[in-house]
């Protein structure tokens, strides 16, 4: 072996090491340009809490509905069983609600609620495949703004399961297959809630 | 002279392959900074390789009680392990409550948890595919329901 090539072992032992390390470069490298929008059309819901409070709270959580889906049905505790929630409403005081939304569903977009008092006002609507409900809060001295938007298609996969139960994981799957959507907006006095739903795996405020 | 000289490189060139091959798995560090009053400093970093390989070091008794006590949370953790190692990089809960603050995030496919308080500082991370080996090591050892 000639000493030119003797020089080179130490090279050749600091590319071997480097070419173990590779995996974990590349790893990095994949995972910086998955920051901002993800890939392959993964579908982010994101939890946003703003509390304008002395503390400033603030809650951001972001979780990929297709980990939710997965990890749901792992869950066995209490009323949540294999990706279901066990209630004992569905048939709340003789009203069936699985009914009711049949009767929504197969009905043409309006206003079917509208309640407007001294002390909130109050509406659901459905439009375009979407149930509204919008509720105004006067009592308190910065008037309250909740407005929940939720597609007709995710309420019908809740109400998919057996009865007395809402099948999340049904739902979750559902709410994959829509677009770019606020789905809860709250405005108080002290908080400003958001969810939402997009392909983004960071919150953008 | 030149013998030496080969067994030396042979030897650094075995380390350095074998250090290579350890960390190739990335960390498990866990560090803690406390600076109310008596000052506190734990840093502990483990090779995330040596952890599967420690576990079969462990008294088979040990092992299966941990399996039987974590049974119930088991399957979740490595539900949540296997799914999350999909997303290398992503920020997943974050809150600041005051001067307290928490971040639990994907970071090169490590878990990290970040907690902090006026005068403490929490810093875990540990690779994903760790929590995944271990998670379902214990959970085989859990007795069958």
């Amino acid at each position: 072996m000639s000493h030119r090539t003797r020089n080179l072992f130490p090279v050749i032992a600091f590319l071997a090491a480097a070419f173990l390390y590779a995996p974990l470069n590349s790893q990095a490298q994949t995972s910086a340009t998955q920051s901002g929008t993800s890939a392959h059309g993964e579908r982010w819901l994101h939890v946003r809490v703003i509390s304008t409070n002395s503390k400033g709270e603030t809650v951001r959580v972001n979780v990929p509905l297709e980990l939710a889906e997965k990890v749901l049905p792992a869950i066995d505790h209490d009323r949540l069983h294999n990706g279901k929630v066990r209630i004992g409403c569905m048939d709340c005081d003789g009203v069936d609600i699985r009914t009711i939304f049949e009767a929504v569903r197969s009905s043409k977009d309006g206003e079917f609620v509208t309640v407007q008092s001294n002390d909130a006002d109050v509406s659901v609507m459905k439009k375009e495949g979407m149930l509204f409900v919008h509720v105004h809060d006067k009592n308190k001295p910065k008037h309250s703004q909740v407005e929940v938007k939720v597609p007709m298609k995710v309420v019908e996969a809740l109400l998919s399961g057996s009865k007395d139960e809402l099948d999340i994981v049904a739902g979750l799957h559902a709410l994959a297959g829509q677009g770019d959507v606020e789905l809860v907006s709250v405005k108080d006095d002290d908080n400003t809630i958001r969810v939402w739903l997009d392909s983004k795996n960071v919150t953008t405020d | 002279m030149v013998l030496l000289a080969k067994i030396a490189l042979g030897f650094g060139a075995t380390v350095v392959l074998a250090g290579a091959y350890t960390f190739r798995e990335g960390l498990l560090r866990f560090d803690v900074d406390e600076s109310r009053g008596q000052e506190h400093h734990v840093h502990v970093w483990v090779p995330a390789a040596i952890v599967p390989m420690a576990m079969h070091f462990v008294p088979r008794e040990q092992m299966i009680r941990a399996g039987e006590q974590s049974a119930k949370f088991m399957p979740l953790v490595h539900a949540v392990a296997k799914e999350l190692q999909r997303y290398p990089e992503a920020e997943l809960v974050e809150v600041h409550d005051g001067e307290q603050y928490v971040r639990i995030r994907t970071h090169n496919g490590n878990l990290q948890i970040d907690a902090q308080e006026p005068g403490q500082k929490v810093h875990v991370s540990c690779p994903l595919a760790t929590i995944d080996d271990v998670s379902r090591e214990l959970a085989a050892l859990a007795p069958a329901s």
